[in-house]
């Protein structure tokens, strides 16, 4: 199993929310993410790469074939799947200083929700709710959604920046030069492996081996 | 549309495994699943690193719900901190009930880039397309998979596994991962280039400048580039 | 700098702890707070002051090794009853005089098994505490020259073998004292004095060894001059023309920094710019449980802490690292890129830091040669008190492009204040980064809880700069209530690593672990205004500057805790 791929972690956390009430957490989630606060506060956070809720109704579990039992349940289902960079405890820590008031609008309407603040019950809420992941591919494991988000900057001033290379002295071509680079100074962050969050013996060899050690035997991918 | 989040979609799959004994062998359906998903991790790279557009995805097998016991703020415990007196049983009686899911379930989280049409059929008919051996070895354990044989089948059965995203966070880009690639390709070299012409010559900058574009081509988005799924420089 | 009542005598020397008694227990010094204050005779000294900003320029740290458990508890009782408390010194009706040495003492977990401390107890610790500081080494970035087999022996044997792990730390620091009319004389007899008071506690601690009949016992391995082993590490300010300094060896002005909690009292005059900042531009005090267990922290919650209460309140987690600078490195990197550098060498030094080598001018308040000017002209005429407004009174809120101070600077690294509340939109100017007012809860919220306390001193002396060989460094103790959560977390995202500061894998200049490896060479970028015509300038090829040659993680206990366990009646029952 691996929540990691490269930088990126993979959370996954499933939780009951009330039948009756499971209306009211979709139009929540709708409102949550229009204050300003909450999206400027996950904005601001810069560390998530995708993320999403999903409901699932108490009677919505796919049902594909008369030999599949049906399901009976007494709650709907709210699955939270998100892409971040950094450890769990900075993910779920980031969220508690930053934005506590818009996690506890998407929270709100599950089952013994404990509300951000304090911070321990809050740990233990997402990690009593969290599953692991088995699979996880992250087309980029090198490049945090900060390095995706400079890159697309980078490579569209470039791409201005290519259509005047002709134009001009050369000393007009050093101030535009400088410009590029003034305008990039954020953006040029180096990608090297990751820092190493878990302590997994697996996890650290997987890496030595990929980034050390077999740098001749590859060519394409699989 | 709350799959969608600009030209990204969010393709949350939830396909119904099979249950009981896999014929000839003593282990169930959901685990052999699972078993197969995780020697995906020992081999070179994922074979999602295979399926276009894909940007990040996931899979996981979802045994049962889980059931809340941690203490939180429970409609009943507010009046028992208000009210002298709540019979207990009361109290009790809004334990949370214990939910248990009938057969479990592959979870498949999926994010691609889908483009302007905001649906996810291209994408999964490059799934299957690039993959379909490894689609069979995962899906043919769940319900409803028999006959399927052809990138239509599989649109239309994923349709049926798919649950809706109520919301969907866009953290990064929606642009098309090729886009993603050569422009994170492009960052690591033009940080390169910046460090060694510093304060060399105009004309000097310029030359080399000229070699850089005919090198990058930046708007080959196919070479040089970087690769999906590339774990080294 | 000279306590105020030698107005004239002002030298440049940034050692501002030279304060007379008579002036120490002034008002200005001891406004207490309002609200709770702490109960300092519970609390070791060192914890709420950094000595070396009190007069006490010199130190020696010993390690002892248990060998006897009932008798390294007796040894343990016998140090409490002269460990030196957070108490006020000055002559109120509470207060104690500053004594000639303070003592104070800490353990290893390994220690604490070997004091017989309950298994119920233990359990209660933190995880990185019970592993120690040796086995993270990865989540540290102590690689290359910064590996444990590079450590000094006694740490390189630290946790291999039983008789030789770290059990107990013990701080001697010898006071310097100074008489009211301080001439240069009277500097150099107040530290020839401070010799003779640190060669008394040395005694009296070999004489408490001895006393254990093999109880205890001191472990050698600290390297010292051309390579002698010695059986403490030695600390000491870093002199000048016979004069102490708050430099260290690089020549950076240090120890200017360090956070203001609440119940404290002879702190709140200092909160500017150590506390956190709020959204209305005033400075609190940080909760008291992100620097000792036992209160409530910036969570509003206790920090995990073992059980019983009185095992942990009023305790602290220390992290001791033995940095190793090599000077000839940094010299040589500083001359080679101050000669590109537009602005000179000094400032390009200033760059590294965040703050101007000579007398710490922080770069957001002196960002040129010009503005530096101005800050010195005010600094020399202004009083101790505004002097140290002037130095840590400051945001980043004007400078949330890095033009003055940079993103990848020592001090926005390791203390961010609230710039990480930055964002851009589109339209604005390239390059720029501007606050996101609102985003979080409070500016602060991502920087509140990852704050350290530092202590310690510089050791060794640099003999011959082109050299990075000799016996020269700085020995630093990081106190917080978290160790994972406060300073692992700054060595490993921020320190080492850039995310949070939109730098991908760019590291810190001064402390960063940068990478031999020319597949993975160090660089950072210095901003520039982006509104200007300026180019920002990139470092390239960064060495390391500081390596790790050994440390620990430590529990520093109350005296109540300190007393239990010398008694061995700690009981989680």
């Amino acid at each position: 199993m691996s929540n990691i791929a490269g930088k990126a972690y993979a959370m996954n956390v499933i939780t009951p929310v009330r039948w009756y009430t499971a209306w009211l957490n979709k139009l929540f989630f709708w409102v949550a993410l229009k204050r300003p606060s909450t999206l400027n506060g996950l904005k601001t956070l810069s560390l998530i790469h995708y993320a999403r809720w999903v409901i699932i109704g108490r009677k919505q579990f796919p049902h594909l074939s008369p030999d599949q039992p049906k399901e009976h349940l007494n709650y709907s289902y709210m699955l939270f799947f998100s892409n971040f960079n950094g450890s769990w405890d900075q993910y779920v820590d980031s969220f508690t200083f930053a934005i506590p008031g818009g996690l506890d609008l998407f929270w709100k309407w599950n089952v013994r929700y404990s509300k951000s603040v304090a911070l321990t019950p809050f740990h233990n809420y997402i990690q009593y709710n969290q599953l692991e992941t088995i699979h996880y591919y992250n087309a980029y494991p090198l490049a945090t959604s900060n390095d995706v988000k400079s890159a697309k900057i980078v490579k569209e001033s470039l791409s201005d920046f290519n259509k005047t290379v002709e134009e001009g002295s050369d000393e007009e071509f050093l101030k535009r030069y400088h410009g590029l680079l003034r305008g990039l100074q954020h953006d040029l962050g180096a990608m090297h492996p990751t820092p190493i969050i878990s302590m997994s013996a697996y996890q650290v060899e997987k890496r030595e081996r990929w980034h050390a050690g077999q740098l001749d035997q590859e060519q394409g991918h699989v | 549309m709350s799959n969608v989040a600009g030209n990204a979609y969010g393709l949350s799959i939830l396909s119904p495994i099979k249950n009981g004994r896999v014929p000839g062998k003593e282990i169930a359906y959901a685990d052999l699943v699972r078993d197969q998903l995780q020697a995906w991790n020992s081999e070179f790279n994922s074979p999602m690193a295979l399926v276009p557009q894909t940007y990040l995805c996931r899979f996981y097998v979802l045994d049962d719900v889980v059931t809340e016991s941690l203490p939180g703020g429970s409609f009943p415990d507010t009046w028992s901190d208000v009210l002298p007196v709540v019979p207990d049983s009361l109290r009790r009686d809004v334990m949370p009930k214990q939910d248990r899911l009938q057969s479990r379930y592959l979870v498949f989280c999926c994010n691609f880039y889908a483009g302007p049409a905001g649906t996810p059929d291209a994408y999964l008919r490059g799934m299957w397309e690039a993959i379909n051996g490894r689609i069979h070895d995962i899906w043919d354990n769940c319900y409803g998979f028999e006959n399927i044989h052809h990138a239509s089948d599989f649109i239309t059965y994923m349709k049926k596994c798919q649950v809706t995203t109520s919301l969907y966070f866009n953290g990064s880009t929606d642009q098309p991962l090729e886009e993603q690639l050569k422009a994170l390709y492009m960052k690591q070299e033009f940080t390169k280039f910046a460090i060694e012409n510093q304060g060399l010559s105009a004309t000097a900058i310029r030359a080399n400048y000229r070699a850089f574009m005919l090198r990058t081509q930046l708007n080959d988005l196919q070479m040089p580039s970087w690769q999906p799924g590339q774990y080294r420089l | 700098m000279i306590c105020k009542c030698q107005a004239g005598n002002r030298g440049n020397t940034g050692f501002d702890s030279l304060i007379c008694q008579r002036h120490y227990s002034e008002p200005l010094f001891r406004k207490s707070f309002m609200s709770k204050q702490l109960d300092l005779l519970d609390i070791q000294g060192h914890v709420l002051r950094a000595y070396g900003r009190f007069s006490y320029p010199k130190a020696r740290y010993v390690f002892l090794n248990i060998r006897h458990s009932g008798r390294a508890r007796r040894f343990v009782d016998a140090i409490t009853q002269r460990v030196t408390t957070a108490v006020c010194w000055g002559k109120g009706p509470n207060d104690m005089p500053p004594p000639e040495w303070a003592v104070n003492i800490a353990f290893t977990y390994q220690g604490l098994k070997e004091l017989e401390l309950p298994r119920a107890s233990l359990i209660g610790f933190s995880p990185e505490f019970v592993e120690g500081m040796k086995h993270r080494k990865d989540i540290l970035g102590d690689d290359g020259p910064s590996a444990p087999e590079h450590w000094d022996p006694i740490w390189r044997d630290n946790r291999e073998t039983r008789d030789k792990d770290v059990h107990i730390f013990i701080a001697l620091n010898a006071l310097a004292p100074v008489k009211s009319e301080s001439a240069l004389t009277d500097i150099q007899q107040a530290m020839a004095q401070c010799d003779v008071f640190l060669e008394q506690a040395y005694a009296w601690l070999l004489d408490e060894v001895k006393k254990s009949e093999a109880g205890v016992v001191i472990l050698g391995g600290n390297r010292g001059d051309d390579g002698a082993l010695l059986d403490y590490q030695e600390v000491k300010v870093v002199m000048e023309n016979g004069m102490p300094t708050a430099k260290e060896h690089f020549g950076y002005t240090d120890g200017i920094g360090d956070p203001v909690f609440e119940g404290v009292p002879y702190d709140e005059a200092r909160v500017r710019g150590r506390g956190k900042q709020m959204a209305d531009g005033s400075w609190a005090p940080l909760a008291t449980g992100e620097f000792l267990l036992g209160h409530i922290d910036e969570a509003q919650e206790y920090p995990p802490a073992p059980r019983p209460i009185l095992l942990a309140r009023n305790g602290t987690y220390m992290v001791y690292r033995k940095l190793h600078e090599n000077v000839a490195s940094f010299d040589k990197y500083l001359r080679q890129e101050g000669q590109k550098y537009p602005g000179g060498e000094e400032l390009l030094a200033a760059k590294f830091v965040g703050r101007w080598r000579d007398n710490g001018a922080p770069l957001v308040s002196a960002p040129d040669a010009e503005s530096k000017k101005k800050f010195d002209e005010k600094f020399a005429q202004a009083s101790l008190a505004e002097q140290d407004r002037m130095l840590s009174d400051f945001t980043y809120d004007n400078d949330m492009s890095g033009a003055k101070c940079p993103f990848s600077a020592h001090l926005r690294r390791i203390n961010p204040r609230a710039s990480l509340e930055m964002g851009r939109d589109p339209g604005d100017i390239p390059g720029s980064y501007k606050t996101i007012t609102g985003a979080f809860d409070t500016p602060g919220a991502l920087s509140n809880r990852r704050r350290i306390l530092r202590r310690g001193l510089p050791y060794g002396e640099v003999k011959d700069r082109s050299r990075d060989d000799g016996n020269h460094g700085i020995i630093i103790m990081m106190l917080n209530a978290d160790i994972n959560r406060q300073f692992e977390f700054v060595q490993q995202q921020w320190v080492n690593y850039g995310n949070d500061f939109k730098a991908g894998n760019d590291k810190e200049i001064i402390l960063g672990n940068h990478s031999h490896d020319p597949r993975f060479a160090s660089k950072a970028v210095l901003q520039v205004d982006p509104a200007s015509e300026e180019v920002p300038y990139i470092l390239s090829n960064i060495p390391r500057f500081v390596e790790t040659r050994g440390g620990e993680y430590f529990f520093i206990p109350s005296m109540t805790a300190l007393r239990m366990i010398a008694r061995g009646v700690i009981d989680p029952t």
